[in-house]
C-alpha cells in the first residue's frame, strides 16, 4: 500500500507539473504548425474560414535548403558534444577521485564561471579570439612558420565551436561526475591485483561503468547545442546559420509562427531519432 | 495617528502612479526621466527591447500593460492594422506643433491618429577615417559595400547588418530599385549581389560593430547612423587617432522613424499623453539626440542640439528625398524573403 | 597525466572569466584593451538601481526555481529509474530537446490565452522549473542507477519504512547527483534570456534581460562588474550553505 503511495507521489507530482507546464503549451505549438500565420504576426484566427493546413510542412520539404541547415547544425552539435566529452571526462574523473572534502569545492569551481552572465562570457571570448589577442598572435606566428596564410579566429566557425564547447561543458562534467563518484574503488583495486595496468583498468572497468554518465551528459550537451542561436549570431561570420537561428528568425523576424513551430517539431523529431539510434548502438555495446 | 494614516495613503497613491514605458534600451536620457517624474509626481518603469520584432512577438502573444511603446514605422503600421493602438487625444498634446511637417502624416499613420514622431535613424555607411583616406575608396555609394573591386582592398574588415530587411534594402537601392520593392525577381538579384560580396565581409553583425569600429578592427560598415555616432564617441573617448564617420550614399538609404504610440491595454493613457507632450518639448527631445546622435523630427529641439550633431549631414541630411521608410511585408512575402535570407546565410 | 589535462580544462574554464573580472576594473568603455585601473564601473553599478534590482531578481528566480526543479527532478529521476516510466521520462526530457524560443512562446500563449495569468515573477519561475527539471532528473537517474538494490531489500527486511529508506539510504547516496542537478538548474536559470524574455511581465527585469537589451549600444564594463559581483555572491552563498548544511553536504556521502 505505502509502496503504491510512494510511486504515485514520486511519479505523480512531477508528471502533473510537466503535463501542465510542458505538454499543454507544446500542444498549442504543435497545433500552431498546422495553422496559417497571422497577417501581422502571431497566428491567423481559426474562425476566418482558414482552418488547418499542411502547407507549412510542404514548404519545409519542398526545398532542400532547410534540410541542409539541419545537417549542418547536427554536425556542429555533434562536434560540440565530442569536444565536451574529451575535455570533461578527465576533469570529472579527477574530481570524483579527489578526497571527499575537496570534491564539492571542485564541483563548485566548475560551475562558478557560469554564475556570471552568458553574454558577458561570450564577449570575453570575443576579446580572447580577437586579432589583437595573444592567442590569435601565437597561432598566426605558428602558422607563419609553416608558410600558412594568416587566419582570423573571430567571426569564424572555429570561434563558434570554441564558445559552444565552453558554454555546454558543465552539462557534461556534472552528469559524468555524478556517475563516476559512485564507482566502487575496490573494483579498480581488484583489477590491479589481477595485473591490469592503468590503461586497461580505465578501458575495461571505469569507462564501461561510466557509460550511463556519458550518455546522459552527451544528451544534455547535444540537445541544447542543437538549438543554440546566440553564439553563432555573435561570434559567427557570414556562414554560420544553425537551426536555432532559423527558428528564432521565424518568430522574431519573419513573424511566421507556423513555420517556426514546424521547424521546432522537426528538430524535436530528429533529436528523438538520434536518441533512438544512439540507444540502439548503446544496447549493442552493453 | 491620523496624520500617519494620511501619509501612508499618500504613499500608496504615489505608488499607484506608474507609467510603463516599453522602449529601446538607452533611448531616453536618465535626466529626462527624472524631470518628468518630478513634474507628474509619478514613476516611470521601463522595460526594454532591442528589436521591433521582439516587441511585436511579445504583444502578438498577448502581453499587456504597457502604456507607451516606441516602435519603428512599419511596426506602427502593423500595430494599427491589428487595432492594438489607442487614438491620441490631440487636445492634450499642445506641443505637437513642434514636429516638422516632413515627419507628420506618414503613410503608416495618415493624419497621425495614433502616433507621434520621436526620433529617427538612417541606415548608411560608417567608416574609419584614416584607413579610408589611405585606401581612397569611394564612400558616397553602396558600391563600396557590394563591389568586389573595392572590397578586395578591405577584405575581412567589413561588416553588414544582420537584418534581412536592411541588407536586402541596401542591395535593392544599389541596384536602382526601391527599398520597398517586393518583386521576387528583384530580391533574387539582390541576393546574387550579396552572395558575390559576402566572401569579403567579416560578418553579419547587429551587435558588436560599434565596438569593432571604435577599436579599429573593422573599417567599413553598413549600419545605423546613431551607432556610428556612438562608435565615434567611443573612439574619441579611448583616444584613438582616427574618427568614425558616416556617409550617406547618393543612391539613397533607409530611414527609420520611431514614434510614440499607446497600446490599448495600457492602464494609464492619461500619464502616457502627458509623457508624449513632455517629450515633444524641444529641450527634452534634444537631450536624446545629444545622448545618442539620433535624428530629431522636432523643430523646437534644434537650438538645444550640440552643433557637431546638428551640422552632421549623416544625422540631419539636407535632402530627405531619396530616403525611404520600410513598409511591412505580408506573410507570404515574409516567407519568401526568409527563404532567400536562409540561402544567403548558408552559402 | 589526466591531472594535467584536468588542470588545463580548468584553465579553459577560467580564461574568459579572468577577462570578465579584469575588465571590470578597466578604465575604458570599450572593453578592448587594458587602459588603466578604476573602480568607476563598480561605483556606477552601485548607483544603478535598476541593474542591481535586476541582479537581485535573477538571484531570487534562480534560487527558487532551482530548488523546485531539484525537488521535482529528484522525484522524477528516482521514479523513472525505479519504475521504468518511459512516458514520464519523455515528459521531463522533451523540454530539453525543445528550442528555448519555442518553450518561451508556447508558455506565453499558455499563460495568457489559456490561464489568463498576469506575467511576473511567478510565471518566470514556473517556466524555469519546466525546462530545468529534465536536467536534474537525468543526473539523479544516473546516480540512482548505480545503487545496489540489495541495500533497499536489506533495509526493508529490517523493517524500515519507505520514507526511512529514502532518508537514511537513498538520499545520502544520490546526494552528489542531486547537488550536481541543483547546480545545473541554477546556472540554467540565472543565465536564461529567451524563455525569460517571453514569460516576464511588465516591470519585471532579470539581469540577462537587461544585458541583452544593451547588446545594441555595446555592453559596458558595468556589466562585467555586476557579473563579477554576482559570481562572488554565488560563491559566498554556496560556501555558507556548505558550512551550515549537515555533514552529508560536505561530501560524506
Amino acid at each position: 500500500m505505502s509502496d503504491r503511495f510512494e510511486k504515485m507521489l514520486l511519479a505523480g507530482v512531477p508528471m502533473i507539473f510537466m503535463l501542465a507546464l510542458f505538454a499543454v503549451p507544446s500542444a498549442i505549438m504543435l497545433l500552431a504548425s498546422f495553422r496559417y500565420p497571422g497577417e501581422f504576426g502571431g497566428l491567423a484566427p481559426i474562425s476566418e474560414g482558414r482552418g488547418l493546413t499542411l502547407e507549412t510542412y510542404r514548404f519545409f520539404f519542398s526545398d532542400f535548403i532547410y534540410t541542409e541547415v539541419f545537417i549542418k547544425s547536427i554536425a556542429m552539435a555533434f562536434l560540440t558534444t565530442a569536444f565536451c566529452l574529451l575535455l570533461a571526462y578527465p576533469l570529472a574523473l579527477m574530481i570524483s577521485r579527489s578526497p571527499k572534502r575537496r570534491r564539492d569545492v571542485l564541483v563548485l569551481l566548475v560551475i562558478l564561471p557560469f554564475a556570471s552572465n552568458f553574454l558577458i562570457r561570450v564577449y570575453a571570448w570575443m576579446i580572447l579570439l580577437g586579432p589583437q589577442s595573444a592567442l590569435s598572435k601565437i597561432i598566426n606566428v605558428f602558422l607563419g612558420w609553416f608558410g600558412a596564410a594568416h587566419v582570423q579566429l573571430l567571426f569564424s566557425p572555429f570561434a563558434v565551436l570554441i564558445a559552444m564547447v565552453y558554454a555546454h561543458l558543465p552539462f557534461m562534467v556534472l552528469p559524468l561526475y555524478a556517475n563516476l563518484v559512485r564507482h566502487d574503488p575496490l573494483l579498480l583495486d581488484a583489477a590491479q591485483d589481477l595485473g591490469a595496468d592503468s590503461w586497461q583498468r580505465f578501458w575495461r572497468v571505469t569507462f564501461p561503468l561510466s557509460l550511463p554518465g556519458v550518455y546522459s551528459g552527451s544528451a544534455l550537451v547535444f540537445i541544447p547545442a542543437l538549438g543554440m542561436f546566440v553564439i553563432p549570431e555573435i561570434l559567427g561570420g557570414t556562414r554560420d546559420m544553425l537551426i536555432g537561428n532559423l527558428i528564432k528568425e521565424q518568430f522574431l523576424v519573419a513573424r511566421d509562427w507556423p513555420f517556426g513551430s514546424a521547424l521546432a517539431i522537426m528538430l524535436t523529431l530528429s533529436v528523438m531519432l538520434i536518441a533512438w539510434i544512439a540507444g540502439r548502438m548503446g544496447a549493442r555495446h552493453a | 495617528m491620523r496624520y500617519l494614516l494620511l501619509l501612508l495613503l499618500s504613499f500608496s497613491v504615489h505608488a499607484e502612479d506608474l507609467l510603463h514605458l516599453y522602449n529601446w534600451n538607452n533611448y531616453i536620457s536618465d535626466r529626462t526621466i527624472e524631470r518628468f517624474e518630478k513634474e507628474c509626481s509619478c514613476r516611470v518603469v521601463q522595460d526594454y527591447y532591442s528589436d521591433n520584432e521582439e516587441m511585436l512577438a511579445k504583444l502578438a502573444a498577448g502581453a499587456k500593460g504597457y502604456d507607451l511603446i516606441v516602435p519603428t514605422g512599419n511596426a506602427v503600421e502593423s500595430l494599427i492594422r491589428q487595432h492594438a493602438l489607442r487614438p491620441l487625444d490631440k487636445s492634450k498634446l499642445p506641443n505637437l506643433v513642434n514636429i516638422s511637417s516632413r515627419f507628420m502624416n506618414t503613410w503608416f499613420d495618415p493624419g497621425n491618429v495614433y502616433s507621434v514622431p520621436y526620433a529617427y535613424t538612417i541606415t548608411l555607411i560608417g567608416y574609419n577615417s584614416e584607413k579610408m583616406k589611405e585606401l581612397g575608396l569611394p564612400l558616397d555609394s553602396w558600391a563600396v559595400i557590394f563591389e568586389p573591386r573595392y572590397l578586395e582592398k578591405i577584405k575581412g574588415r567589413v561588416t553588414v547588418l544582420d537584418s534581412q530587411r536592411e541588407l536586402i534594402a541596401a542591395a535593392l537601392i544599389y541596384l536602382g530599385y526601391s527599398a520597398n520593392d517586393t518583386s521576387e525577381k528583384h530580391w533574387k538579384e539582390a541576393r546574387d549581389l550579396i552572395l558575390r560580396a559576402k566572401p569579403y565581409w567579416a560578418a553579419f553583425n547587429a551587435s558588436s560593430y560599434i565596438r569593432e569600429l571604435a577599436i579599429g578592427e573593422i573599417w567599413l560598415v553598413h549600419g545605423y547612423s546613431n551607432d556610428i555616432f556612438q562608435a565615434d564617441q567611443d573612439a574619441k573617448a579611448a583616444g584613438r587617432k582616427f574618427r568614425i564617420l558616416a556617409s550617406l550614399p547618393r543612391e539613397g538609404a533607409v530611414l527609420a522613424l520611431d514614434s510614440m504610440v499607446m497600446p490599448i491595454s495600457g492602464p494609464r493613457p492619461d500619464l502616457a499623453l502627458r509623457f508624449i507632450d513632455f517629450m515633444l518639448e524641444g529641450k527634452n527631445s534634444a537631450e536624446l539626440t545629444n545622448l545618442i546622435g539620433s535624428g530629431n523630427p522636432n523643430k523646437a529641439a534644434m537650438r538645444y542640439i550640440l552643433p557637431e550633431i546638428a551640422d552632421n549631414p549623416a544625422v540631419f541630411p539636407k535632402d530627405t528625398k531619396n530616403l525611404e521608410m520600410l513598409r511591412d511585408l505580408d506573410y507570404r512575402q515574409r516567407r519568401v524573403l526568409s527563404r532567400i535570407w536562409t540561402e544567403i546565410k548558408l552559402k | 597525466m589526466h591531472r594535467l589535462w584536468a588542470a588545463s580544462v580548468f584553465l579553459f574554464l577560467y580564461l574568459p572569466l579572468v577577462v570578465v573580472v579584469v575588465y571590470s576594473f578597466n578604465d575604458s568603455r570599450l572593453n578592448a584593451e587594458w587602459v588603466g585601473f578604476t573602480l568607476g564601473w563598480y561605483r556606477e553599478l552601485l548607483r544603478d538601481g535598476d541593474m542591481l534590482k535586476a541582479a537581485g531578481n535573477s538571484l531570487a528566480v534562480a534560487f527558487i526555481s532551482s530548488l523546485i526543479s531539484t525537488l521535482l527532478g529528484t522525484m522524477a529521476g528516482i521514479a523513472i529509474q525505479r519504475y521504468r516510466l518511459r512516458f514520464l521520462n519523455f515528459l521531463v526530457m522533451a523540454p530539453v530537446a525543445m528550442p528555448e524560443i519555442l518553450v518561451g512562446v508556447s508558455l506565453l500563449l499558455f499563460y495568457i490565452q489559456l490561464m489568463d495569468m498576469s506575467l511576473g515573477m511567478l510565471t518566470v519561475v514556473l517556466a524555469h522549473v519546466a525546462f530545468s527539471v529534465g536536467f536534474v532528473a537525468v543526473v539523479v537517474r544516473v546516480s540512482v542507477a548505480s545503487l545496489d538494490e540489495r541495500l533497499f531489500e536489506a533495509a526493508r527486511d529490517l523493517g524500515a519504512s519507505p520514507f526511512e529508506v529514502f532518508r537514511r539510504i537513498t538520499f545520502p547516496l544520490i546526494l552528489p547527483g542531486i547537488i550536481a542537478g541543483f547546480l545545473m538548474a541554477f546556472t540554467l536559470s540565472i543565465d536564461d534570456f529567451v524563455i525569460t524574455f517571453f514569460t516576464a511581465g511588465v516591470g519585471f527585469q532579470t539581469l540577462p534581460l537587461r544585458i541583452y537589451s544593451m547588446i545594441k549600444i555595446s555592453v559596458t564594463p558595468e556589466v562585467n562588474a555586476v557579473s563579477t559581483l554576482l559570481m562572488m555572491l554565488t560563491l559566498f552563498l554556496t560556501l555558507v550553505a556548505m558550512r551550515l548544511a549537515p555533514d552529508a553536504l560536505k561530501g560524506k556521502a
